[in-house]
């Protein structure tokens, strides 16, 4: 079988991370790659080749405007869109996880390949409409991603993270196997536009099968986005796994799962207009019980990581939210704000990397005074506990502004101030980071302690972070440039909503 | 050149912006240079916004200055780069952009470490007051309302008190609530308008049933009230003023208050006149409360700061009382006292701090006899004190009176009893301000080694005087000749208010400034019509 050129342009940017990962694991089955720095260095750069070929050609492929197949591999602008933002997400985490894994002494290839690997997965999620590919992409990321969590075997907590993550993920990897089995079974083909189309056609809309398959894909998407009741996973799974990580899981999972639930039931489902209106009542239940839920909780976190999951699932409410309001700008919104997402949450993840916190010390005492001694982290993490709180002029404003004018447009004026109460709650433990950071000097015995331990070093993920924070500080004043110009043309010529 | 002359508002809204990052990226032992250079550069805003704002005459309609451009358009609301200058501004603006070069060096010596940073802070602060000063667009304003937090948050958590974290995040989270609720307001009123043109809006708002606009207007008004303060919304300030370093309180007492009243006279009631004019006699009657209240507990402190922080809330309570009566007078006198309370108020702050930095306490118990150690500190405070409590011939006396005059002539029904109990308020200023001075300053010198006064070495110093001397001359020129503050916002409030009392048909539809307006005159236009003044009083 040749492929034609317009299919290997398809398929490039799943291949170049798939080689990358092939290579980086012969290259790992070396013994000395934990002794010998120049193994792991060309570890690392193979990967880094990999993201970057990658990215590199997703941006070609966008400024031609070609959106070529490969059978049901769709790399429309939507899905470029999503490559891109992957990409960068990759990138930022190979380049913490190097500082990272140094500090806790556990550098092994097959991080990489496994992160690689997880991304490929994504990208295929994200870029098809075909059940079946649809899956495999979901098992394709998630298996890496339930071995990535418990990764550093050295802490036994990792590997406990690791299996609660796996053993949540498996069920609701089989609840959405589940609902795409009885769309399936109720349509005949596994094509879901081709299925709601025919659906329709018999007059199946409100068929209870339908319902309940429709349903409990849902539940498989909602699940990845850590939506409440589906969130106990993640503060254990970010806790367990190393920082870069679960930066990368908080922005990547999230991501393409959002956009995947855009493609396929903004996109596929449209014709299903019964069974959107009920699942978007059911949205909107959840996006309240996500917000109240995910704020509330986060308050009382002592540990940075499992604050910033339990603010990673209240932006999963936000988010909802623009699918409650339901309207190609709501869904422009939610792109726009995946992006500054993408830089507040790798950007603050990459702080604790930054600073050099290993292991369990990430609590709010362990950032003490912190900011005043490396005042470029400071001055960046307050840039992403400001945006993420929602205070303007900074990019996690226009993403929220986006999304609640359209819920106000819309007519949901009560979710609306449903969700500026939610922001409200939220500055409260954003605030608690700065507090720590800036306005606590460090205790006498954290003192002494940092005394002893030798300089943070750690050049990378500094350099991620103040890239991050270049990204929400021109979110705040590129606002229109980047939702028109990107999100809002992924939207249209990708999934060709119409303005 | 050219570029300056086509956008001087944005030249005088971001230059501290620009130095203030640059003195951030200073090197920490640079702090001292940082500190002049901040000092130098908001001198120079000063002398340039003087020369900017009083040098040109101002053009129909007030408009000094005014810049206009479409900025974005995001999610189909358009957003203008709207800034001007007019008379309801105009004063304001200069208040601002003197008292941040006069604080900075009233407070020269009081910081010890990070002077850099928090020299960067001020500025940033100052882009934010004068952007949300200048702001003609509710978006823009919006920004920088919001953005006004952030610095301020940082100069209380850092530098402030004992208690600074929580007053830090007291003031963030209380400030925050309101704007929040009132982005909400903005955003279903300007989805109805199709853009944040305060013209359009208004327009928009006319057209809505009056139920809704009174939930939008409580929105507006709700979220000023707390800048104000208005009681009961004002039980962050207190803690805010104590906590913060004394430069963070002048700027909180002498701009940041100012922002809620003006919020008030230039967005809520023009754009809901007729909620305005439902809702004036509960805010009337919040106002009043808040006078004696705010008095009533400045009486009891035991810290100076709190006992000036508490006199805020008291003399603010006279700007809404006078924003309330929806008099030309009662108006006038609320913009004339804002600016009061900005010179008068500084002062205090300004002249608490030099007492905390030389005796480190602040409890009137741990004074006495002071105006044998200090004199001319003694004769400053005395004549600022003064100013507090509305002698005549100081600048508070006016300001009070006329509000006072236009609560009596309201024609509320209970506006007569209002403007008695407000002036029982003015009573108790001077008692709460006089026996202060007198337990602090008079008496026989407390000895006592651990006391206040016992620590006090030195009198003002020349720098010290030097930054007394001009709020002095204020205070006089202000009670003396007021005029010259409130000629400019005359017109502007006049044809207001007789658009709002006008009855049916309703005129106050503002014509939308077109995008490509070419000059200031349509675009002041817009914002108030040149209806011929029709003087009440005065």
């Amino acid at each position: 079988m040749s492929l034609t050129p317009s299919q290997w342009a398809a398929l490039l940017p799943l291949l170049l991370p798939s080689f990358g990962a092939c290579l980086i694991v012969l290259m790992s089955l070396d013994k000395d790659q934990a002794t010998a720095k120049w193994i792991r260095g060309a570890m690392y750069g193979t990967a880094l080749l990999a993201v970057a070929g990658s990215f590199w050609y997703l941006t070609e492929l966008w400024k031609t405007g070609a959106q070529p197949s490969f059978f049901q591999l769709r790399m429309d602008r939507l899905a470029q869109f999503t490559g891109v933002f992957l990409m960068v997400a990759t990138a930022l985490t190979i380049l913490q996880s190097w500082d990272h894994f140094h500090q806790e002494g556990w550098v092994k290839g097959e991080t990489l390949a496994l992160l690689l690997f997880a991304v490929v997965g994504m990208q295929l999620f994200a870029s098809t409409t075909h059940f079946v590919t649809l899956f495999l992409g979901l098992e394709l990321f998630s298996l890496p991603l339930y071995a990535l969590v418990g990764t550093v075997r050295a802490r036994p907590e990792s590997a406990e993270g690791g299996m609660k993550y796996f053993l949540t993920g498996a069920v609701a990897s089989s609840c959405f196997l589940m609902g795409g089995v009885l769309i399936y079974g109720m349509s005949g083909t596994f094509d879901l536009a081709a299925a709601a189309t025919s659906l329709k056609g018999h007059g199946l809309v409100l068929d209870p099968l339908v319902l309940v398959g429709a349903a409990l894909m849902l539940l498989g998407f909602l699940f990845k986005v850590s939506a409440v009741p589906f969130h106990q996973w993640t503060p254990d799974a970010y806790e367990a796994s190393p920082h870069p990580i679960a930066g990368f899981m908080s922005v990547a999972t999230k991501g393409v799962a959002f956009i995947a639930l855009l493609r396929v039931f903004a996109g596929s489902f449209a014709p299903l207009g019964a069974v959107g209106v009920k699942m978007q009542s059911v949205v909107a239940v959840l996006a309240i019980a996500t917000l109240v839920l995910g704020n509330l909780t986060a308050l009382v976190q002592s540990n940075v990581k499992r604050m910033l999951a339990y603010s990673s699932i209240s932006h999963a409410g936000y988010l909802l939210l623009g699918f409650v309001a339901g309207t190609p700008a709501a869904y422009t919104g939610v792109l726009f704000y995946l992006v500054i997402y993408l830089a507040m949450n790798m950007g603050a993840f990459g702080l604790l990397t930054a600073f050099g916190l290993v292991g369990d010390q990430t609590t709010f005492e362990d950032l003490r005074g912190l900011g005043w001694k490396r005042p470029a982290m400071g001055f960046s993490a307050a840039v992403f506990m400001l945006s993420l709180a929602g205070i303007p002029p900074l990019g996690g404003f226009y993403g929220k502004y986006m999304i609640f004018r359209e819920l106000v447009g819309t007519g949901h004026v009560g979710m609306a101030i449903l969700g500026v109460l939610a922001s409200l709650v939220s500055a409260y433990y954003y605030l608690r980071l700065l507090v720590a950071l800036f306005l606590q000097a460090p205790s006498a015995e954290a003192e002494r302690l940092a005394s002893d331990r030798p300089a943070v070093h750690a050049p990378l993920a500094g350099a991620t972070v103040l890239v991050c924070a270049v990204i929400v500080l021109a979110g705040g004043f590129l606002q229109s440039g980047l939702a028109d110009g990107f999100a809002k043309r992924a939207l249209i010529e990708g999934l060709g909503l119409i303005r | 050149m050219t570029w300056l002359n086509l956008h001087p508002l944005t030249f005088l809204v971001f230059a501290p912006t620009v130095l203030g990052f640059a003195l951030m990226a200073l090197p920490h032992k640079l702090g001292k240079l940082a500190r002049l250079l901040g000092f130098l550069g908001a001198l120079a805003i000063f002398v340039l916004s003087l020369a900017w704002l009083l040098g040109h005459s101002p053009a129909a309609g007030g408009t000094v200055l005014a810049e206009r451009a479409p900025w974005f358009t995001l999610v189909g609301l358009p957003v203008d780069y709207a800034l001007a200058v007019d008379g309801l501004n105009l004063w304001l603006v200069l208040l601002t952009t003197f008292l941040v070069p006069l604080t900075m060096l009233g407070t020269w010596n009081s910081l010890k470490d990070r002077m850099g940073t928090f020299a960067a802070l001020f500025l940033l602060l100052e882009t934010g007051m004068l952007g949300a000063l200048v702001a003609q667009d509710l978006f823009v304003f919006y920004l920088f309302w919001e953005a006004m937090l952030i610095p301020m948050y940082f100069m209380i958590g850092v530098w402030g008190g004992d208690e600074r974290r929580y007053a830090a995040n007291k003031f963030f989270l209380y400030t925050l609530s309101g704007s929040l609720l009132w982005l909400v307001a903005l955003l279903y009123l300007a989805n109805k308008a199709g853009g944040f043109n305060p013209a359009l809006m208004a327009q928009a708002a006319s057209a809505l049933p009056f139920g809704v606009q009174g939930w939008l207007f409580i929105a507006f008004a709700v979220a000023f009230a707390i800048k104000v303060p208005l009681f009961p919304l004002h039980t962050w300030l207190p803690d805010a003023h104590v906590q913060a370093p004394t430069a963070g309180s002048v700027i909180l007492a002498g701009v940041l208050l100012k922002l809620g009243g003006y919020g008030f006279i230039r967005f809520a009631i023009p754009m809901f006149p007729q909620a305005a004019m439902h809702y004036a006699k509960p805010i009337a009657l919040l106002s009043v409360i808040a006078i004696v209240y705010g008095a009533l507990v400045a009486m009891v402190q035991r810290d100076i700061k709190k006992l000036v922080a508490y006199s805020s809330v008291s003399h603010m309570g006279f700007v809404m009382l006078g924003l309330a009566s929806m008099t030309v007078i009662g108006t006038q006198g609320a913009m004339l006292q804002m600016l009061n309370h900005g010179i008068s108020t500084g002062a205090l702050f300004l002249l608490v701090g030099m007492l905390y930095d030389r005796a480190h306490t602040r409890m009137i118990a741990d004074f006495g006899g002071v105006a044998v150690k200090m004199p001319i500190f003694t004769t400053f405070f005395m004549i600022v004190t003064l100013s507090s409590i509305g002698l005549p011939l100081t600048n508070g006396f006016v300001g009070e009176f006329w509000i006072l005059n236009g609560t009596f002539l309201s024609g509320f029904s209970w506006g007569r009893l209002y403007a008695v109990l407000a002036t029982s308020g003015v009573l108790l200023g001077a008692v709460y301000m006089l026996w202060m001075f007198m337990r602090v300053f008079w008496g026989p010198e407390n000895k006592d080694e651990d006391s206040g006064t016992h620590h006090l070495h030195s009198d003002l110093n020349a720098r010290e005087i030097a930054v007394m001397l001009p709020l002095v001359v204020l205070i006089v020129w202000m009670g003396v000749h007021p005029k010259t503050f409130v000629a400019a916002s005359e017109t502007p409030v006049a044809a207001l208010l007789q658009e709002i009392k006008a009855p049916a048909p309703r005129t106050f539809v503002l014509k939308p400034a077109v995008h490509e307006a070419p000059a200031a005159p349509a675009e002041s236009g817009a914002h108030l019509p040149e209806a011929p003044a029709a003087h009440e009083v005065h």
